[in-house]
């Protein structure tokens, strides 16, 4: 790594881990300096982006996305919970998550997946009061803490550039690797604890805890260019495994009626589609992946923020068995909210109808008969995600209360920007997806292993569509 | 660019302008005066009709087939390209002039209608979203943008019919047409997936992928999967009666005029396609007619006016179905045409059906007779009571959904629920209250 970006990558580190440290120490002006903090970070993380080859800048791009998202939480975040111990953990959850990002050693990268768990274990801090979500963090650090010694046990170097196709450790690496995937990804049958994490943590850091997306890195940094033969042969499993995941949460999503249980399930839902794009092996499924990720990740985060906004207003018994009639009330919350919500289940206009079109046509390429769950599960995914939206927003106003807030400038000016991302990526998407189709193309080539397409339907070009090789 | 592609490109994307303007300032603050918006709504539509005029009058003036806009590729990932093209045809143009000269009446009709109305922002706002989803989908030159302007019509037709969200029965109805729209469009997502794969393109300005044989037959059953759900055929009629929930204008566009006949421009447009395909056409005649027959039925049993409309407009839209799967293209344009501008207008005089009736009652002397009597007679009374019951429930359509496909799903969820709470503290499960319960906040702690 060039100097000025070690010092870039020191800083959009340093910075909040540095300013954690310093909120809870003297327990004042939190949100501002997690504003500062955070802001540091995103123009170290920019500045990264712009040096980086266009190639090789998917890490970069995902520092930028969280940063940027970290910095929206520090704004949105309600004055009740923006508190030393929320805004330090929030900003250790950055440094952590950027750190597991840019890093090429793989001790270090161990050290960040366990790091960002760690707010998640002390019920003071983030911690759930239920014990799926700590274990399902301790398996996943488990799996990969044991993955990382056995392949320095073989005498494998610890960078990652470095055993590019080498499959190090054979398959028992392999197959841990996958199960700290399957663990913090929350892939069937270990799902559970994501939708527990929601309803029983804070709202904000989970969704940002969900939203680093560690298994879909994990897929793309470490498994794929790691072992391309391996994952050739045995990763349409896990592309099977999250296809099915995406359908189970989406039908488990159909009856929930907590909120916040829902969204996790179509954020779940939503996001396993990932792991099944990047394992298409295709450039459409690849790309569609790389966007749909910056997509949830958005949506999520901006429909999390919009729930915890009306859960600090209404009380937190919200409810979807019931009609609340909040529009009326908060008509520009109800509007951040569909935005948000159609923008997650590929709503036209929005950055994630081309990531789903993308996606769709990866996956049924690659896999025709499961492909088909895709589509299936987003359009349940819609059906869900639009009767919330009935249930919070529509249905008789409510009376009996006299002071009623809408979207505060503060909050309203920062959902502007993350609805105007997913608004405007949708319209203007090349800018987005061309850099994301150039990354897949080194996601791809990572995997560095001539292989034919697998097709249900064949060309009468003679098979134009081809891999990216 | 030459002027003709510029008045296509205006005519589209005026309605999407006006709407995201609205949109913006009212998420600035400002909330225009009605006045403000009928002006505005009426100068835009008389705007895109006269700039639609004119190149309809140069198409027929010079002959030329078609004006075609090609703007490249929305997005390209190596080989695959979303291409952006606009066109205006003999076949798109008729339905291009629909949308804009009706949506423009509509507009200015619910100036009136809806005055003091709170919602009156949010229904114009809809209207210009659903013109552009329209007039999207209608002047797509692939199938690709098809389906952007086809989901678009599809949400904003959900929202107007939630329009009156203080009550929950519309608010169920529009989720239940949601559902029944997002289930249909998988046909059209994977259709268009198809003709990707199998001839490298869904762009039909240069005439439709060649297909033919199996192909032709899986695509168009697939298009016929979505064609049937946005037009309500058989079996998934039972969602049109539940979008009467909506205001009567909004009604008028969609369910008389606009969205009921996308299904049908969704066939006529690969209908050189359909006619390679024995089974396919098969099929859409056996849902059109089965449609027409359904609607007529259930339209004599129905006991308000907007419904017994609504069936009449089935009706009227199976059996262009059948000339669409015979084949009798121009037949069926200009039923399609005909049809949306009666129903638009009978829609439109729904409130006052009583008044008019009355006054035509007292024209004719007070000899009106009940319409459609000697066809019930011709069956038996057994026949007739059998018959009343099953248009009554309207051809139990919804019960056969509910019974066969969405309380197995909900079972199944319930069951995938109680797998997931298995080994969940039970103590801590659902933090659920009544919400009247609930403390308001006014700006402390948020």
């Amino acid at each position: 790594m060039p100097g000025d970006a070690m010092i870039l990558t020191a800083l959009a580190i340093g910075v909040p881990w540095a300013a954690a440290v310093l909120t809870a120490v003297i327990r004042r002006h939190s949100r501002v300096i997690g504003f500062a903090a955070a802001s540091v970070s995103v123009a170290a993380s920019l500045l990264l982006l712009r040096a980086a080859p266009v190639r090789e800048s998917l890490n970069e791009a995902l520092m930028v996305l969280f940063s940027c998202l970290t910095l929206g939480a520090t704004l949105v975040l309600p004055r009740r919970d923006s508190n030393p111990g929320t805004i330090s953990g929030i900003l250790f959850l950055l440094g952590s998550t950027l750190l597991a990002y840019s890093t090429n050693n793989l001790w270090v990268l161990l050290s960040a997946w366990i790091l960002s768990t760690v707010p998640f274990f002390p019920e003071q801090w983030f911690g759930a009061r239920t014990w799926r979500p700590r274990l399902a963090l301790l398996l996943s650090s488990a799996a990969l803490a044991l993955a990382i010694t056995l392949i320095a046990v073989h005498g494998h170097a610890m960078s990652i550039a470095g055993l590019k196709g080498r499959s190090p450790g054979g398959m028992s690496v392999f197959g841990l690797l996958v199960l700290a995937v399957i663990f913090r990804k929350g892939i069937c049958p270990a799902h559970a604890w994501v939708a527990d994490a929601a309803e029983f943590g804070p709202a904000i850091p989970t969704a940002l805890l969900l939203n680093g997306h560690f298994g879909a890195m994990l897929v793309a940094k470490l498994i794929m260019p790691l072992f391309p033969n391996t994952a050739r042969d045995l990763f349409p499993l896990l592309s099977y495994l999250a296809l099915a995941t995406a359908l189970y949460v989406a039908i488990r999503a159909l009856t929930e009626n907590s909120p916040r249980r829902l969204l996790a399930f179509l954020a779940l839902s939503q996001s396993a589609c990932i792991l099944a794009g990047l394992e298409s092996r295709t450039a459409e499924g690849i790309t569609g992946a790389l966007v749909h990720w910056f997509v949830v990740t958005v949506s999520t985060v901006g429909l999390f923020g919009v729930l915890r906004l009306l859960e600090v207003r209404f009380g937190e018994n919200l409810t979807a068995s019931r009609y609340l009639g909040l529009a009326q009330h908060a008509p520009r919350l109800a509007v951040f909210f569909i935005v948000f919500a159609l923008a997650l289940v590929g709503l036209p206009g929005t950055l994630s109808f081309c990531s789903q079109d993308l996606l769709i046509h990866g996956t049924l390429e690659s896999h025709p008969q499961t492909g088909l769950l895709l589509p299936i599960a987003t359009a349940m995914n819609a059906v869900s995600v639009f009767r919330l939206f009935a249930r919070l927003f529509l249905g008789k106003r409510r009376t009996g209360f006299t002071v009623m807030a809408d979207a505060l400038p503060r909050e309203r000016w920062i959902l502007t920007v993350g609805a105007l991302f997913v608004v405007m990526g949708g319209l203007f998407p090349n800018a987005i997806v061309a850099r994301r189709a150039a990354e897949a193309e080194a996601v791809e080539q990572a995997m560095c292993v001539p292989m034919p397409p697998l097709q249900l339907f064949t060309s009468p070009n003679g098979g134009r569509r081809q891999n990216l090789r | 660019m030459d002027y003709l592609q510029t008045m296509l490109v205006f005519v589209v994307l005026t309605p999407g302008v006006v709407f995201a303007v609205f949109a913006l300032l009212w998420l600035a603050g400002w909330v225009p005066a009605e006045r403000v918006v009928s002006t505005i709504t009426g100068a835009a539509f008389s705007a895109s009709i006269l700039a639609l005029a004119v190149v309809l009058w140069r198409l027929a003036a010079t002959g030329a087939p078609a004006v075609t806009v090609t703007f490249g590729s929305w997005f390209t990932v190596h080989d695959y390209r979303f291409p952006l093209v606009l066109m205006a045809d003999r076949l798109s143009l008729p339905f291009l002039g629909m949308t804009v000269v009706l949506a423009g009446l509509i507009g200015q009709f619910s100036a009136t209608y809806l005055h003091r109305e709170p919602g009156f922002l949010r229904f114009f706002l809809l209207l210009h979203l659903f013109a552009f989803g329209s007039l999207l989908a209608f002047a797509a030159g692939s199938f690709d943008l098809l389906v952007a302007g086809w989901e678009i019509v599809g949400i904003t037709s959900v929202l107007l019919i939630a329009f009156f969200q203080q009550r929950t029965a519309p608010v169920e109805n529009a989720l239940h047409v949601f559902a029944v729209y997002r289930a249909c469009d998988i046909g059209l997502l994977v259709a268009v997936f198809a003709m990707h794969n199998w001839s490298g393109t869904a762009s039909f300005a240069g005439g439709l992928p060649p297909l033919a044989g199996s192909r032709a037959s899986t695509l168009c059953l697939l298009l016929l999967l979505a064609a049937a759900g946005k037009s309500a055929q058989v079996p998934f009629s039972g969602w049109l009666p539940r979008a009467m929930e909506g205001p009567t204008p909004s009604s008028a566009i969609f369910y008389g005029a606009i969205s009921i006949h996308a299904g049908a421009y969704l066939l006529l447009r690969v209908q050189p396609m359909l006619a390679q395909s024995s089974l396919a056409s098969a099929m859409v005649i056996a849902i059109g007619l089965a449609t027409a027959i359904h609607g007529t039925m259930c339209g004599r049993a129905s006991a308000d006016a907007k419904t017994s409309l609504a069936y009449a407009s089935l009706t009227q839209v199976g059996v262009v179905f059948v000339e669409i799967g015979i084949g009798w293209k121009s037949i069926a344009l200009a039923h399609i045409l005909g049809h949306a501008t009666v129903r638009t207008l009978q829609f439109l005089r729904a409130p006052s059906m009583l008044h008019d009736y009355h006054t035509m009652h007292s024209a004719v002397g007070g000899e009106l007779s009940p319409t459609g009597k000697h066809l019930e007679e011709l069956f038996s009374a057994r026949a007739q009571l059998w018959l009343y019951r099953w248009s009554l429930d309207r051809g139990h359509l919804d019960t056969i959904l509910d019974r066969f496909v969405i309380h197995p799903l909900m079972r199944l969820s319930r069951l995938f629920a109680r797998l997931d709470s298995k080994g969940l503290d039970q103590s801590l499960s659902l933090r659920e209250a009544p919400a009247s319960t609930h403390i308001a906040a006014g700006r402390e702690g948020i």
